[in-house]
């Protein structure tokens, strides 16, 4: 577990009382809201809300309250309305950019919202609660045939509201895209408690496109309490295939040489030779070589007719850019095994050092063999171990950085490479982040990718949402952006 | 970003627009303004703002200014090998700038996308002079709050379009168009029932009806019409498959190209969606309020996995033509389902209620042009509203 970090001097008083939230009165009337054990406030409570899935970043919420439907969700907010207090809408947090810390603030838990209202099939739609999960959805709508494409590395535990909030991807978004392109509809608790649908789940309207506006703010437009997910047949065959790569860079050009042919497949993924070796040697292995510098993961699905084929292009764009071998798997046992060290590659990079910190980062897909480069030499001149496991066809790198967060000084080298990386991702005209949401980390180089003007508009739209900005205080775009931010700013304390 | 010569200029006379209260049109190649759409203010002309700004195929983007036609990218990433895989219904005169602004879309939107799923980052000068940036020119972005999304599809009433950036993909291998008729006394459930079935999954499908059929230069009859991609032996697949719809015949390879461009300026036009198990209650809805109301030879496609059906009429100067617009307009969907009209006569656009009338909508709109110039008289108020304050 990562190390306590104190991010407020609050702490040591929340600690000695064990019920340190001075409000009584806003505790009972929350808690007459949603019920007694659905509000939180003990210190060992707290504690499972502190942090997000980034290492690094601490933050103690004044208390969590857990509204267990929509109703409950709207009188909590008006509540929180009437007093002035701000709060953070939070899933499962998984989140990977600090996005659901509550410095002080109230945090709403909505794991409790997990009803699948409805499964439309003959018009492939589903309709949900903000706190189902990911893979408890694509597992309710396979019997239909059906899929939910969007399908994260943490979907056996991320939520459905989460996603909408981060605008998640996945590594099939290559050909089936992300969160915002299969959300029909969600139904918004505004931050002054007002209920808005944004959106239509039974017909296509005019206007101001307000639900793909609200997908991806982070929370800081209100919270979703019903989400309408467009659902896909699902593809009637699939090919996966594994070609291994003694050049990393020469890996990259085959990704080039992929996507120039007009295939596009289903997902094309790498991983270089760190993270080849992290999984060889967990419970996760999946037969990957690992005297290799990258492997390339690939898959190509839709209708059996012409897939073969496809399949054999991309083996011989991989062969053409030096692949030493190519697998070709089409039994879902085959495909599973192949995949399967790429889903857990996280996983097993855990097992390396304490903490790992995942990145994201997007850069043109031709950029990919210098960015690639770029991002080894930072690493050798911080000497910081950076490995890379991404979602190639994207360009969406994610380098990820072992290491002891407890360790002061090594903590300073694993953030001075991680500015630098996104640094050079901006420099060649990419972004900094592709998937994950801005959150708290990414806060710092939003000045770096937009101008004075643009944060200035993003400001005066987040106002249109919530004038009192209270809805996740202190994300996404930098305070000095806006007007003055009149609450204690949002910190983080990296050790 | 901007060029030279007009770097500062449109900027600062939307900037004094802003300051003035002077209302302010954005015009583009003008292909939607000619539709009759009531819009006060004096002519922001940015078809001058033409050109590709950053191409490069290996990136299957393309970065251009506003008033680049689509026919001019059509033909820079044709000589690539890639496209812009959207070919909106309208003229292929009309500007990127205009599509994205209109949230423009057409037959292969169930396949590829609409707009909003193919614009990557904009560029765009807010009602107050602003020039800002929203997205990017990376396929993947969610760094920050999604202003690209708001503006697809506003009309130009919360700023001015200066630079689009958006997906390309590379063009297939085989691209093949086929054209099926079935036995005319069937239903058009019964006839097309075994869809479901197929093995298919076409880069467009697209419905016609017997006028528009007439119009291509096909056969008499409800049409289907089917765009085929990918590898050969996909496409040859998918075409063997056809045969369980009827008689099918290879179409010439622009039938596709000709079914957008018959969408011209004078016509009118609307789109009316609803969920697609309804699809054909929706085209029989369409088709007989057409009837009802003595609109004269109505043109009705239909995009089958999106339920959305498209109706055309001639222009008023054309064709006898609908004489009550208010119960036209009001009747022409089913309960239930959304009409948003693209194209009326101008005296008609005062029965058609507004888009931008909730909460928030309304409140985006003053955020982002405050002295309220940009485009005024479109989307948010209703054309008899708006004449007193030009």
């Amino acid at each position: 577990m990562p190390a306590r970090v104190a991010t407020s001097a609050f702490d040591a008083l929340r600690a000695a009382s064990p019920e340190p939230h001075g409000d009584a009165a806003l505790v009972q009337a929350l808690r007459a809201i949603v019920g007694e054990r659905w509000v939180k406030v003990r210190p060992s409570e707290l504690t499972a809300y502190d942090s997000d899935a980034l290492p690094g970043y601490r933050a103690q919420p004044s208390l969590v309250v857990l509204p267990g439907n929509r109703d409950q969700i709207v009188a909590v907010v008006r509540l929180l309305a009437e007093r002035g207090l701000p709060f953070v809408p939070r899933g499962a947090g998984t989140g990977l950019s600090g996005g659901s810390l509550a410095d002080d603030a109230v945090i709403i838990g909505l794991n409790r919202l997990t009803r699948i209202h409805a499964i439309d099939a003959g018009n492939g739609i589903a309709h949900v609660e903000p706190g189902v999960v990911n893979a408890v959805l694509q597992r309710a709508v396979a019997p239909f045939g059906l899929h939910y494409a969007p399908d994260p590395s943490s979907q056996s535990a991320c939520t459905i509201g989460g996603n909408v909030a981060e605008n998640a991807g996945g590594p099939h978004c290559l050909k089936y895209g992300v969160t915002l392109n299969h959300i029909v509809a969600v139904t918004v608790c505004l931050p002054n408690g007002e209920l808005v649908q944004l959106g239509s789940p039974t017909s296509e309207l005019d206007g101001y496109d307000l639900c793909g506006l609200f997908i991806g703010s982070e929370g800081c437009f209100g919270i979703a309490t019903d989400v309408w997910v467009r659902l896909l047949p699902v593809a009637p065959s699939v090919r996966t295939l594994l070609a291994d790569f003694p050049s990393l860079t020469d890996a990259a050009r085959a990704v080039s040489a992929i996507i120039a042919t007009g295939i596009v497949p289903a997902a094309l993924e790498m991983m270089d030779r760190a993270t080849i070796r992290a999984v060889e040697a967990s419970i996760y292995a999946a037969g990957y070589p690992t005297d290799v510098d990258a492997v390339l993961l690939a898959e190509v699905d839709g209708l059996d007719a012409g897939l073969d084929t496809d399949a054999e292009v991309i083996a011989q764009c991989c062969r053409a850019h030096g692949a030493r071998s190519v697998r070709i798997a089409r039994e879902p046992a085959d495909r599973a095994r192949l995949w399967q060290g790429r889903k857990k590659a996280f996983g097993a990079l855990g097992r390396i050092a304490p903490h790992l910190v995942v990145q994201d980062a997007v850069v043109p897909r031709t950029r990919l063999p210098d960015v690639l480069t770029t991002i080894q030499a930072i690493g050798a001149r911080h000497d910081v171990a950076v490995c890379n496991v991404f979602h190639a066809g994207d360009g969406n790198l994610h380098p990820n950085i072992s290491y002891d967060a407890s360790d002061a000084e090594q903590s300073a080298r694993v953030h001075a490479a991680m500015s630098e990386i996104m640094q050079a991702c901006i420099d060649v005209g990419g972004t900094i982040t592709g998937e994950h949401g801005v959150g708290l980390d990414k806060l710092g180089y939003m000045n770096a990718l937009f101008d004075d003007a643009s944060l200035a508009a993003m400001c005066a739209v987040r106002e249109v949402f919530d004038p009192e900005r209270r809805a996740n205080p202190g994300k996404v775009v930098p305070v000095h952006s806006c007007r003055e931010w009149s609450g204690r700013p949002s910190h983080a304390a990296a050790h | 970003m901007l060029p030279a010569y007009l770097c500062g200029v449109l900027p600062a006379r939307i900037a004094s627009a802003h300051a003035t209260r002077t209302p302010l049109r954005p015009r583009g190649a003008g292909t939607w303004l000619t539709a009759q759409r009531p819009i006060s203010g004096d002519v922001l002309d940015v078809s001058t703002h033409t050109g590709i700004v950053e191409y490069v195929p290996g990136d299957l983007t393309i970065t251009a200014r506003a008033g680049t036609s689509l026919r001019e990218l059509r033909d820079v990433t044709a000589a690539e090998g890639q496209w812009l895989a959207l070919e909106p219904f309208g003229e292929p005169i009309g500007t990127i700038g205009a599509t994205v602004a209109t949230a423009s879309d057409g037959p292969l939107a169930p396949t590829f996308g609409r707009v909003r799923d193919l614009v990557l980052g904009l560029e765009v000068i807010t009602g107050t002079g602003e020039v800002t940036r929203a997205g990017g020119r990376v396929v993947k972005n969610v760094a920050g709050f999604d202003l690209v999304r708001l503006h697809v599809g506003a009309w130009g009433t919360l700023g001015v379009i200066t630079e689009v950036t958006m997906r390309l993909r590379a063009r297939p291998e085989v691209d093949e168009t086929y054209v099926v008729t079935g036995d005319p006394r069937a239903t058009l459930e019964a006839w097309l029932a075994p869809l479901a079935s197929l093995s298919l999954a076409p880069m467009a499908l697209e419905l016609i009806n017997a006028p528009f059929a007439q119009l291509l230069g096909l056969s008499a009859g409800t049409t289907l019409l089917i765009r085929l991609g990918g590898n050969a032996d996909r496409v040859a697949a998918q075409r063997r498959a056809l045969d369980a719809l009827g008689d099918v015949v290879r179409a010439p390879d622009d039938l596709f190209a000709r079914l957008a461009a018959s969408t011209t300026p004078s016509m009118i036009a609307a789109r009316v969606s609803h969920e697609r198990t309804r699809m054909f209650d929706t085209w029989r809805h369409v088709s007989t309020a057409c009837t009802r109301h003595q609109a004269w030879r109505p043109l009705l496609s239909a995009s089958l996995a999106r339920g959305l059906v498209r109706v055309m009429l001639p222009p008023p100067d054309a064709a006898p033509q609908v004489t009550d617009w208010g119960e036209f307009t009001r009747t022409l969907a089913p309960p239930g389902a959304h009409t948003a009209w693209e194209q009326l006569p101008a005296d008609a656009w005062r029965h058609v209620p507004s888009a931008v009338v909730d909460t928030l909508s309304t409140r985006l709109r003053a955020a982002l042009d405050p002295a309220h110039v940009l485009n005024r008289g479109l989307l948010g108020e209703p054309f008899s509203a708006r004449t007193g304050d030009a």
